[in-house]
């Protein structure tokens, strides 16, 4: 459990870290940048709470029996997506927040996942061009 | 008696039907995460010791799946509230 924890804080880190970045440059780039912060913001906040919840969640459905585990996960989902949904609704209505920047807070979680767990691996671009019957023939 | 169908009200109901189209990339996800969580229910039962691993692992996973449901919501609320093909006829 430690380990996710740990995780949830470094993921935490790394979008506010992120999102100081993004806000800074759309400072320099956008000639309204405050809309777009206010976006940043709004998406990036309620995706780590999703994120959270998402931890939250399989934690508690890896103990349950299989078949609950899937309708629970599957409940706990669509809760989340209605949560999102009315995030988008709301940054689209709102005047003072612009769409954009909510859709790329909502994402950005994605985009860190994958570059820190993935494309951070030095060993995923040493093996990409590897085939795999050539690994499974001890070549 | 004869009814005319603008272009706007053309855009407005194609626009509604995509959106519709749209929501179905919002069950996807939903129906994968529940099957891998059954999956680390099942993995967990097996090998109880390295349960921090595995939620660890279908966490990654499951967070990367959910933003696919995310691209399929905004797509159909932005076809619902902030058409930008109405503007252009």
């Amino acid at each position: 459990m430690e380990s996710i924890k740990k995780m949830q804080f470094d993921m935490l880190r790394k979008v506010i870290l992120v999102i100081c970045f993004i806000s800074g440059a759309s400072v320099f780039v956008l000639d309204e940048p405050l809309g777009f912060i206010y976006g940043l913001v709004f998406g990036s906040g309620i995706s780590l709470l999703n994120f959270f919840e998402l931890a939250n969640t399989l934690n508690r459905a890896v103990l349950m029996r299989p078949d609950k585990a899937q309708s629970f996960t599957v409940i706990k989902y669509f809760i989340r997506y209605i949560v999102t949904a009315i995030v988008v609704y709301i940054s689209i209505v709102a005047p003072y927040i612009n769409v954009l920047g909510t859709i790329l807070g909502l994402i950005i979680i994605k985009l860190i996942i994958l570059v820190s767990n993935l494309l951070g691996d030095k060993n995923y671009f040493k093996k990409i061009f590897r085939r795999k019957e050539d690994e499974s023939s001890g070549q | 008696m004869e009814t005319l169908i603008t272009g706007k009200a053309l855009i407005l109901a194609c626009s509604a039907i995509g959106a519709g189209l749209a929501m179905i990339a919002g069950i996807g996800p939903g129906i994968g995460q529940g099957y891998a969580a059954g999956k680390g229910a099942e993995a967990v039962g097996r090998q109880p010791e390295s349960q921090g691993d595995i939620v660890r692992t279908m966490l990654l996973g499951a967070a990367v799946a959910e933003t696919t449901g995310i691209y399929g919501l905004v797509i159909a609320l932005i076809l619902l509230f902030a058409n930008p093909l109405v503007g252009m006829l």
